[in-house]
């Protein structure tokens, strides 16, 4: 019986509900370890006149205290190198380290706290997209997708509409904060317990900063309790304050943040404020579509550009433009830097996209999802994107034909209209959005991994990659894998906490592609070793029994080797490892994969730069409280494309978490700010994500049954393209503000609070009983 | 007077001296005890990932608690269960099993709070607790939040556990510490009696009394809270009445927010619609009403009620007593004198025509915007007589005596709860906050009362959405 296909538990699922699986902060001290922390800017802007440690320096428990004098170097950045580490002379955000404390007890670190003075002369900060791009406060350069010829298009255009979509931020709020434990080792060698996506940058970071060469720190990641992206860059930053302190001081030390700090201290998800220009005819078929794109980066650039190149990919979504000129730029703010966030630019340019159909349909008083499969891409034709990439094996017409029929889609806005003219008291809405999400990283050498599987005499099998283990269960997929090229059980193979002891020079676990390139690159070290154990194999069938040696013919299966030519002789499989060790036959290998056939281009905005295409279609139905703006799902129904899944209940619980996910950060996740800049909702108790009374009472999850050769095993990425289609839930309250708003094109910016969603209806009804009417309580009928 | 701690945890018995009585559970749990299953996340009771069980007397079921927010010392007498104490030897606990085979956990750091927490579900003696259906698995585990699996596969992990095979938590760790007698641990106290208590309070002006500790925790692990001296009346029993008199409810000082919920389900329901969505169940199994009272925040959700139906708080076992709209005297000020308590409120059982109003970001376990009580004494569609009581819009919870005078006497027409949205606007001066703006609230004091409106006297043939 092949694993791959079978919905076996997550590999850590019993240490995980017995409270055995260990995090970084669970755990045990080591002998003289040190507690570490940091002082961080309190202002937006500012220049550092001077610090004065000294107070802090004599107080008791304190080991040591440290400024960005004491790094080797102190600028890194993942593509552009912008960021200092500690701040030097001018501090960029509230919540950049300044000084790192390294104390015996929490006590004494709250002691030096308090003792440290930080004096800084405020500059003028900048706080919003538009204020950074009167001043050219940009990050990196203005990328460009072109095709065709806007302007003609426009010119001899029947329709014409403009507008802004505007987007929020969204904080992470992994469960485990931000936390690093390093241990300094003989040598200048230091191991670094790292809660991170990306092992090999904290390596390389660390190495740099701290002036040593690369392969003196081995950077360790059992789990993480939590990622989302929000450990693919930001947590570098505390492995290398922890670092720092275990190499200077030569004692072990840990930072674990605490939840508030860590909301306050790393950057999000990217608001976006994106200007839209589209010609459409009278069918609502676009013809030109030109968008630009403003995120608001942060500080510092982070992973700011390549989430926008993303941005751009996915401006098109599931439609055709024949002529686009899709720009995009980063601007610099006074916030932490923005960074990595599952989706990654992805959600922010498909929700412009769709943004744009859904007001085609206002503008045209047609159904949206009619307008959408008008404009949806091809199967032969109208099915190249605006970067030259071919939709091959495009299933999104059958997506959005069957989820209007699975979701009672034209039934159901009948519903809603009826509701909607009866109702004094609700309001409802309802709308069909789609993902189109191109896996593979748009960077093409990041697209590739290595992998280390060792068989023991007993037959088990240990498994280590680059994958880092986030709760996505990728190393479930990886030991799912394995099994099948052994032809054993799950059960026999052990994956191993990630290291770049094993694997070097790894990619983030990141772009949902951590099974497809690391299952690739394990399944091609086993292959390897079967090759070998094939050979061993076929001699000794040949010796026992006759058969003459063809190691093509070895099978491994359920446990057991045989040539296909005869069933009946069989080895099991530990037997063989053992006559393998005995023949002096390697049964350890290394592996690797590279994605074939990408090509792009990022200067001129055009190539091949994904692998192929996680696709998928979803209809939320909403329900809106008139006097109170407070809204609720009451039915969601999604189909997708996930290929072949290699574990069908880890896929599901992708797509059910990712979904909420996105619900979350287009509904109620607000990143609100005092005019100083400073956080104001940095803990759950203001920064409200889902919780389970939020998921909604019907919830409709499935996928079609396709194959994807490209991809190992025939499956596909699913970790961020479900969290897409929650802009349905987001538009469907579009959709609702569209019965108020007297045929003229709803606004609605993202999140969709409660408040934002009053305001609007507000808006509306004093506009439909004119200007003078704003004492008027009641909402429209 | 006992002057050390004494707790059991997963049935063994621990005695904590001095300073270290001060340390909250999740902490003690993970650095002393090396038992590091329980989380810590928020530090606030928000989250729900250090969620323990707790047990106090022989009669309780074990109850899930955030052990982030609760000092050792306020614990003193209790029998804790945590994580690891819920698998035997040879197999999980079929919460546990249910949560692998379900895929409940992803990352995992939330899932050991949401197995204890379901675990609790499955400890009430006052229903068959063999099964639960979903909406007490979501009502359950509104204080757990997960940020991976979008919960619908807890939920279906919950909805497989067959919980007859498990041995009760109250089977498997039967034993209490004894610990009935007062204690004092430096400037904590827990006395036995009510007079010991109010000496305590008279010897140390500025005392904090900390029942639940769900908001005084939360000020000591995010402010740094330090109160000159803490005051516990939990092992005062006289103080855990709970009984309906005369047509009120008489509740003590030690009656926790979930006993009460509990209490009121059929004498008050307009109230425990509201109490369903105060708090998580961890919150409302520590919390008491009268500490909710006694916190005096603006937006405390059972306020606006208590204001309409005319509460009335007795201090020091009756020896004084204060109406409840007249106990607020500013922002967390309030009419009590160094050496009072709180002893019991006395609420009226409101029979006119009540609703009451909670506007939050998220339904569920969020700190509210807005909140609102409207009572009507109608003759015929003659209003009699108005009370209105709305919380988030000043320093304190108030009433509206305007709009309250406008009502009265008018016939109950949509124009008149327009015109009252109105001049209810105008009564308020609300703040903008991360809550909401100023606008959004005046906003909402202007709608609710047309939105009361329509639900009491308006069209009623709107089907209101049920969660499953």
């Amino acid at each position: 019986m092949p694993s791959v296909g079978k919905n076996i538990p997550h590999d850590s699922a019993v240490g995980h509900v017995s409270g055995e699986s260990v995090y970084i902060d669970d755990m045990a001290p080591l002998r003289g370890e040190l507690i570490v922390d940091f002082v961080w800017s309190p202002v937006a802007h500012g220049r550092i006149r001077g610090i004065d440690l000294e107070a802090a320096r004599a107080l008791p428990g304190i080991a040591g205290l440290f400024t960005y004098r004491d790094l080797h170097h102190n600028l890194f950045g993942a593509i552009i190198q912008d960021e200092f580490l500690l701040a030097e002379d001018v501090v960029s955000f509230i919540g950049h380290p300044i000084v790192v404390i390294a104390a015996e007890s929490r006590a004494a670190i709250r002691a030096a706290k308090a003792a440290i003075t930080i004096d800084i002369e405020e500059l003028e900060p900048v706080f919003t997209i538009d204020e950074a791009k009167k001043r050219g406060l940009f990050i990196g350069k203005t990328m460009t997708i072109q095709r065709g010829d806007v302007t003609s298009a426009f010119a001899s255009a029947k329709n014409i509409l403009e507008g802004t979509f505007v987007n929020g931020g969204q904080d992470h709020f992994y469960l485990e904060s931000q936390a690093a434990l390093a241990v300094p080792g003989e040598f200048d060698q230091l191991t670094v317990h790292s809660s991170t996506q990306n092992p090999s940058e904290v390596q390389d970071v660390i190495a740099h900063l701290l002036g040593l060469p690369i392969n003196k720190v081995v950077v360790v990641t059992k789990r993480m309790g939590g990622g989302f992206g929000g450990k693919e860059c930001q947590a570098t930053h505390p492995a290398a304050i922890a670092a720092l302190v275990a190499h200077k001081l030569k004692r072990p030390a840990r930072i674990a943040y605490g939840k508030d700090d860590d909301m306050c201290v790393t950057g999000g998800r990217h608001p976006f404020q994106n200007d839209y220009k589209v010609a459409f005819d009278d069918d609502g078929v676009i013809t030109a579509a030109q968008i630009d794109f403003y995120s608001d980066g942060g500080a510092f650039a982070d992973l700011s550009t390549s989430v926008l190149g993303r941005a751009l990919t996915h401006a098109d979504n599931a439609y055709y433009l024949p002529n686009a000129l899709i720009r995009g730029t980063v601007c610099r703010l006074n916030y932490p830097p923005n960074t990595a966030f599952r989706g990654f630019g992805g959600p922010q340019g498909i929700a412009t996209i769709e943004t744009i159909l859904e007001e085609i349909a206002v503008v045209l008083k047609k159904d949206p999802l009619e307008i959408r499969r008008r404009n949806c891409y091809g199967i032969d034709e109208r099915n190249t994107t605006p970067y030259g990439q071919v939709v091959r094996n495009n299933h999104l017409p059958h997506l959005f034909d069957q989820i209007a029929e699975r979701g009672d889609y034209h039934e159901r806005v009948a519903q809603v209209a009826s509701f909607n003219a009866a109702s004094r008291t609700h309001l409802r809405g309802i709308a069909c959005t789609a993902v189109k999400f191109g896996i593979s990283f748009n960077t093409k050498f990041l697209n590739q991994a290595n992998a280390l599987v060792n068989v023991y005499l007993d037959g088990s099998v240990q498994v280590s990659t680059g994958a880092t283990e986030m709760g996505q269960g990728v190393n479930t997929k990886i030991r799912q894998i394995v099994a099948d090229e052994f032809g054993i059980d799950a059960e026999r193979v052990q994956l191993m906490a990630t290291s770049t002891e094993k694997n070097n020079n790894t990619s983030a676990t990141a772009a949902s592609s951590g099974a497809d390139l690391n299952g690739g690159a394990a399944a091609d070290a086993c292959r390897k070793i079967r090759t070998r154990m094939a050979g061993v194999a076929a001699e000794y069938f040949e010796r026992v029994a006759g058969i003459e040696q063809s190691a093509d013919e070895i099978i491994f299966e359920n446990g057991d080797v045989f040539d296909r030519r005869n069933f009946a002789q069989r080895v099991p499989f530990p037997a063989l490892v053992k006559m393998c060790h005995l023949e002096r036959v390697s049964v350890g290998e290394r592996g690797f994969y590279s994605t074939q056939g990408l090509d792009w281009d990022a200067d001129k905005g055009c190539g091949a730069p994904f692998l192929y295409f996680t696709q998928g279609t979803a209809i939320s139905e909403v329900e809106i409280d008139r006097f109170t703006g407070m809204m609720d799902v009451r039915r969601i129904d999604m189909l997708m494309d996930i290929g072949k899944p290699i574990n069908p209940g880890i896929d599901r619980g992708q797509i059910t978490g990712a979904f909420i996910q996105g619900m979350g950060w287009l509904t109620n996740e607000e990143m609100r700010y005092d005019a100083k800049g400073n956080l104001l909702s940095h803990s759950p108790t203001t920064y409200k994500i889902p919780n389970i009374q939020d998921l909604p009472p019907v919830f409709n999850v499935d996928w079609i049954d396709a194959e994807n050769p490209l991809n190992i095993r025939s499956s596909k990425a699913v970790g961020e393209p479900p969290l897409v289609l929650a802009i349905s839930v987001w538009m469907a309250v579009k959709n609702a503000l569209s019965y108020l708003s007297g045929g003229t094109i709803p606004k609605l910016y993202a999140p969709a609070t409660g408040e934002e969603i009053l305001m609007r209806m507000t808006e509306y009804r004093h506009a439909a009983r004119g200007a003078d009417a704003r004492e008027v309580a009641a909402p429209q009928m | 007077m006992r002057d050390h701690i004494l707790i059991h945890i997963n049935g063994k018995p621990h005695r904590i001296d001095g300073d270290a009585a001060f340390e909250t559970l999740a902490n003690y749990l993970r650095r002393d005890v090396a038992a590091t299953g329980t989380k810590i996340v928020c530090e606030e009771g928000d989250c729900g990932a250090c969620t323990v069980l707790t047990r106090r007397s022989a009669e309780d079921d074990y109850r899930a608690v955030n052990s982030c927010i609760l000092n050792l010392a306020q614990l003193d007498g209790s029998s804790i269960v945590t994580v690891e104490g819920l698998r035997d030897e040879k197999s999980l606990h079929p919460v546990q099993e249910a949560m692998v085979q379900c895929h409940g956990a992803q990352c995992g750091y939330c899932t050991p709070g949401f197995v204890v927490a379901m675990v609790g579900m499955f400890e009430r003696c006052d229903r068959p607790c063999d099964r639960i259906d979903e909406k007490q698995v979501r009502d359950g585990l509104t204080g757990n939040l997960c940020r991976c699996t979008g919960y619908e596969p807890i939920i279906k992990a919950a909805l497989a556990v067959d919980g007859a095979p498990a041995a009760k938590m109250r089977q498997r760790y039967p034993s209490l510490p004894d610990a009935n007698d007062s204690v004092q641990v430096g400037t904590f106290c827990a006395p036995a009696t009510l007079d010991e208590a109010i000496a305590f309070k008279r010897e140390h002006p500025g005392c904090t009394i900390v029942q639940g500790g769900t908001d005084v925790g939360v000020w000591v692990n995010k402010r740094r809270y330090q109160a000159p001296a803490m005051l516990s009346l939990a092992k005062i029993d006289s103080l855990r009445e709970l009984r309906e008199e005369d047509g009120t409810v008489v509740v003590g000082a030690n009656t926790t927010l979930a006993d009460f919920e509990a209490f009121i389900a059929d004498r008050i329901p307009e109230l425990a619609g509201i109490m369903a969505i105060f708090g998580s169940p961890q919150i409302k199994n520590a919390g008491t009403l009268v500490g909710n009272i006694a916190n005096g925040s603006p937006i405390g959700d059972t306020l606006p009620y208590l204001f309409v139906a005319g509460a009335v708080l007795e201090l020091n076992g009756g020896a004084r007593t204060v109406p409840i709209d007249r106990f607020y005297l500013g922002y967390r000020k309030f009419d009590l004198q160094p050496d009072e308590i709180i002893t019991r409120v006395r609420i009226g059982i409101v029979r006119d025509t009540l609703k009451l109003y909670k506007v939050s970001r998220r339904k569920d376990l969020d700190i509210s915007a807005f909140t609102a009580a409207i009572r009507l004494a109608m003759t015929g569609d003659r209003i009699d007589r108005a009370g209105i009581a709305y919380g988030g819009v000043a320093p304190t919870v108030i009433r509206l005596p305007r709009t309250e005078a406008f009502l009265t006497g008018k016939s109950a027409t949509l124009e008149t709860f327009e015109q009252a949205g109105r001049i209810a606007r105008s009564e308020i001066k609300p703040i903008s906050d991360v809550r909401g703006s100023a606008d959004y609230r005046l906003q909402l004091a202007e709608n609710i009362m047309t939105k009361f409106w329509y639900e009491v006297f308006g069209e009623t043939t709107t089907p209101r959405l049920a969660h499953a």
